[in-house]
């Protein structure tokens, strides 16, 4: 692997915000590293892979496995600390270890030597990748795909500085100081915030605008592609030259001082961005003393602390923006679900840039019996709320609403195995991924547990050292453990859409569909399947058989006419037959089945009241308890209100939410919040 | 395994664009790939199984499970099993090697993360006493061209653990005990029917290019394609024969156009052109530049031209934006390139 070329961290064009906070990273390990979020492609991952051929070398014990610092006695792993005084020392570059998405939660913190345990019966620690990034830098691609239990891992440990290893009979600890350098496109999902907060600094990264540089780039990549040790000659001298400025602000760090009335500063410009908690200011002063002594000054001015405040805010002051918008302003359909604000204002101007998208304009007009477009007058509607509505309409389609985070809606753990991926419910699963949570002498899977096999076997070694045959273990088929694993997999999402006329009065409709397109952009995070069925009319209609893609479930949702009775009944009873079938077909899956509805029925199936038949059809629907309910009620808050949709809830013993309720409480929206007190 | 006779890859009638994009990735593997969208039934896999008839041969180290080349001193994996090939070629001693034809690896649908990635070899751990690692298919494809038929049914954690290796090159392993890392460089081709669910934009980026197709309408072609696969049916043997001629050509062409590669230049204002249809048609990020350019040298390479032409980049840019160009969340892949550089 050391022999990998890489490609010079000098020959990267652009992305400079990228270097500097890379570079005061290298300078001044205690910002706490870097969260890296941009568009692919944007050498997001070359230029962290690059840095490692810059840091500045640091004195370690000998052999030491964890990489103790000779000279911070305080700090040392169990086994360097017997003996603190007899420690030889060896001088080597600053690593940068990866960790693989793949990695296992063994080789993350460390787990039991086997080659040890096996040949000489000696229960010892391997040590894993977080002994390894001790003192270094630890390098997470697309940390955002990272599997919840690792993450945690990470957490802890870069909580504490050191990371306690008890598992598999082992009870060992060891600083693991790193400085975290994750990468992600926000495209793919969002970090947790308790993650996002780890990082010290965040560097949005874009494309290079500029042909010319473009041009510069391509020329530089083909030529590495083509001859790369010709071509790291050639920037030899430049990295040299960064690589000497980043040991010598090392060297000075230490001398920096920072003025007093800077560090008021500092206050005032984290209290006024609204953080949460008091990483940002520590960081941000982190961050200025490096960056005063990469620019060769002993003494932090304001600028220096204007240079890094913004990517010290970036990710804590709200959650930081996705990649730049599409330049053209007529495609701007629908914003990422994260960066769209939450204020009144924006609510309604968010509808306005849609209505400019004359493909819209042209699927509606044909279908909008009544004069004016169906849009402005939705709009109308939404800042004149009292305003009556003539109620003769007969079919619309709506544009959808405002799109946001969902809160997260998961199915409860059980004990059946699955197979499957995805990111949403947690379950027991019978492929070889995922969390090994415990061992079971059940034996299916081959999945074989080493750590409890040994343990199991341990015991009897004395009594069958005849039988040994010269290895160290001997094992008997009855020792042999599996694991029990745990993951995340997708669930099916069934919508069941109240598609009838009362949903188009007051441009419910149109919120609704912004709630299940925001409900659909989480399903398609977290890989669910997802089926569509609407009612309206005297019938319900299947929109989308279950499938993977929702892509077609968002086009058809676009499409989705509104107008007519509402024979709800006759939407749960198809949803039922979907669900059947589905289960059918795949007894152990867990599906979801998400009723978007006021609960206003008026078209009954049989002789009773569409209501109580309704009402009646749900109870007996929520008896299956592999099925989960979630009703979104549609009903607007105001004087006159039926609470229909949360009796249709109890019915089924659904988790009931309003279409405000399902918004995830991020960050932002606490910032938010206090921001208006 | 090798003696069933495949159907030759010249015998394909029509989908040339299709063809093409194979062979550009085959002249020049730092293409990356190519991902074939399209019904079903359209020669999507017979084209890449065929491959393997006209792939040029490389060095390895005999025995070397990771296809390691005797020459690549850069890409010894240090923590390998076979310690005398990484001294070998480290001490630039003699080593064996034997050359044979680049691997065509299928990963199935159904793969498991540790069959993908390689996993500790249990057996011997536990007749031995001692860990090693049974390397996966990543290793098998170093080098070679990893093919995935329905790539967007593929598992999720899989796809992570793909787009992992071949943004790095290199496949590191930190899973049960094991820590390992090996080179993984592989050309990624990809089959898929768009009906079944979209790709992540993540993965379908690290796709070099990106070729949508569809069945022939004309019925003469459809006729042609009835007949030859009568032909293949009936006698694998002698309808493999009278095609290889056809074969050797396309062999001997792909061939000459990998030795002509470095020494095709590009024009600035052809640079500049790459670059501007990025630009204009609105891409993530630099990677669509970088293919184009490549893409578009290759082509030249490929048709015997010492300097890109704007054609060139005319036709690499038709292969590399349709899956690049920047989509609302949820929106469909373009299919007509130069459409929405007019209309951008």
């Amino acid at each position: 692997m050391k022999h990998l070329d890489l490609f010079p961290f000098s020959a990267i064009i652009g992305q400079e915000a990228l270097k500097l906070v890379l570079i005061l990273n290298a300078v001044n390990p205690r910002i706490g590293g870097v969260l890296i979020r941009g568009e692919k492609g944007t050498a997001k991952s070359t230029t962290v892979r690059a840095l490692s051929m810059l840091l500045p070398e640091i004195k370690v014990v000998t052999a030491c496995p964890y990489s103790c610092d000779p000279d911070d006695p305080d700090n040392l792993c169990d086994q360097c600390a017997k003996n603190p005084s007899g420690l030889k020392t060896t001088v080597r570059r600053q690593k940068v270890v990866t960790l693989p998405l793949n990695a296992t939660e063994d080789r993350v913190s460390g787990g039991i030597d086997f080659n040890r345990a096996v040949k000489e019966g000696v229960r010892t620690l391997q040590p894993g990748v977080l002994a390894e990034a001790h003192r270094g830098i630890l390098y997470v691609d697309e940390v955002n795909l990272l599997d919840d239990h690792i993450v945690d891992i990470i957490l802890d440990a870069a909580a504490s500085g050191r990371n306690r290893i008890e598992r598999e009979g082992i009870s060992f600890a060891h600083p693991s100081d790193f400085i975290l350098v994750g990468t992600m496109n926000p495209e793919e999902g969002d970090l947790r915030p308790q993650l996002l907060d780890r990082f010290g600094l965040s560097v949005e990264v874009a494309s290079e605008k500029d042909p010319d540089l473009r041009i510069l780039m391509m020329e530089r990549r083909e030529a590495f592609d083509q001859t790369p040790t010709d071509f790291l000659r050639q920037f030899d001298h430049e990295n040299e030259t960064i690589a000497g400025r980043i040991e010598s602000a090392g060297e000075i760090l230490r001398q920096v001082k920072l003025p007093k009335y800077l560090r008021t500063l500092i206050t005032e410009i984290c209290t006024e961005n609204n953080v949460a908690g008091h990483r940002a200011d520590l960081t941000i002063e982190q961050a200025a003393i490096a960056h005063a002594a990469w620019c060769r000054r002993v003494e932090v001015s304001a600028e220096d602390i204007q240079a890094v405040a913004g990517f010290a805010l970036l990710h804590r002051r709200r959650e930081a923006a996705p990649p730049p918008p599409p330049p053209e302003e007529d495609k701007k359909q629908e914003a990422p679900p994260d960066n769209e604000p939450k204020d009144k204002q924006k609510d309604q101007e968010q509808p306005e840039e849609m209505s400019d998208d004359p493909m819209d304009k042209a699927q509606q007009e044909p279908s909008e019996p009544e004069p004016g477009d169906p849009d402005d007058s939705s709009e109308q509607e939404r800042q004149e709320q009292e305003k009556p509505r003539p109620e003769d309409i007969v079919e619309q389609i709506f544009d959808v609403g405002e799109t946001f985070k969902v809160k997260k809606i998961i199915s409860p753990k059980d004990r059946v195995f699955r197979r499957g991926s995805g990111r949403r419910s947690r379950t027991r699963i019978s492929q070889k991924q995922g969390r090994y949570v415990k061992s079971t002498m059940q034996r299916k899977s081959g999945d074989v547990a080493l750590d409890a096999t040994l343990r199991a076997a341990a015991p009897y070694q004395i009594h069958r050292s005849y039988e040994r045959n010269g290895l160290a273990v001997c094992l008997k088929p009855e020792d042999i453990r599996e694991k029990i694993r745990e993951k995340r997999i997708g669930n099916f999402l069934l919508f069941i859409v109240d598609a009838s006329g009362s949903m188009g009065a007051r441009g419910r409709m149109a919120a609704s569909k912004g709630a299940i397109m925001s409900l659909l952009m989480d399903a398609y995070q977290k890989r669910d399947k997802v089926g569509m069925l609407s009612f309206r009319k005297d019938e319900a209609f299947v929109n989308l058989p279950p499938t993977s893609s929702i892509e077609l479930a968002a086009r058809l949702l676009k499409e989705m006419p509104v107008g007519g009775r509402t024979p709800l009944s006759a939407g749960l009873v198809k949803g039922y037959e979907i669900i059947r079938n589905y289960l059918l077909r795949e007894p152990s899956a867990r599906p979801i089945v998400l009723i978007i509805t006021d609960g206003k029925s008026n078209v009954s199936l049989g002789d009773r009241k569409p209501v109580d038949e309704a009402l009646l059809l749900a109870s007996k629907m929520g008896a299956d308890d592999r099925v989960q309910y979630v009703v979104v009620d549609t009903e607007e808050n105001g004087l006159v209100r039926f609470g229909l949709a949360k009796r249709l809830a109890n019915e089924t013993s659904a988790a009931y939410f309003k279409i405000d309720d399902l918004k995830a409480d991020t960050l932002m929206n606490i910032v938010k919040e206090s921001n208006r007190q | 395994m090798n003696k069933r006779p495949i159907y030759p890859f010249t015998a394909i009638v029509g989908q040339e664009k299709m063809k093409l994009a194979l062979i550009l990735n085959i002249i020049n593997p730092s293409l990356s790939g190519v991902l074939i969208r399209g019904e079903k039934g359209t020669a999507k896999s017979t084209a890449v199984r065929a491959l393997a008839d006209i792939l040029p041969s490389i060095d390895v180290v005999s025995g070397c499970p990771f296809q390691h080349s005797p020459l690549g001193k850069h890409d010894v994996c240090m923590e390998c099993g076979h310690d005398t090939c990484r001294e070998a070629v480290l001490g630039e001693k003699e080593v064996s090697v034997e050359t044979r034809g680049i691997n065509v690896i299928e990963l199935p649908v159904g793969a498991t993360e540790d069959r993908v990635v390689g996993t500790m070899d249990l057996e011997h751990a536990l007749k031995k006493g001692e860990k090693r690692i049974e390397p996966g298919i990543l290793a098998a494809a170093h080098r070679g061209i990893l093919y995935v038929d329905e790539v967007n049914l593929l598992d999720d954690h899989v796809v992570d653990v793909l787009l992992d290796s071949a943004a790095m090159g290199v496949n590191t392993i930190e899973r049960e005990g094991v820590s390992f890392s090996h080179p993984a460089r592989f050309t990624l081709v990809g089959t898929m029917n768009p009906e079944e669910g979209e790709l992540r934009p993540q993965l379908l980026d690290r796709f070099g290019l990106c070729v949508n197709i569809e069945g022939i309408h004309d019925p003469d072609d459809r006729v042609a394609i009835m007949e030859r696969r009568m032909q293949f049916d009936e006698d694998p043997g002698v309808f493999c024969k009278t095609w290889e001629p056809e074969s050797r050509k396309l062999a001997d062409t792909i061939k000459s156009a990998i030795t002509l590669y470095p020494e095709v230049t590009m024009a600035r204002e052809l640079l500049y052109e790459a670059a501007s249809y990025c630009l204009e048609v609105g891409v993530d990020g630099h990677r669509g530049d970088i293919i184009i350019m490549k893409t578009a040298k290759t082509l030249a390479a490929y048709n015997r031209q010492r300097e890109v032409k704007k054609d060139d980049v005319d036709a690499a840019a038709e292969l590399v934006l349709p899956h690049r160009i920047r989509r609302q969340p949820l929106q469909d892949i373009v299919v007509d390139v130069k459409s929405m550089r007019k209309a951008g």
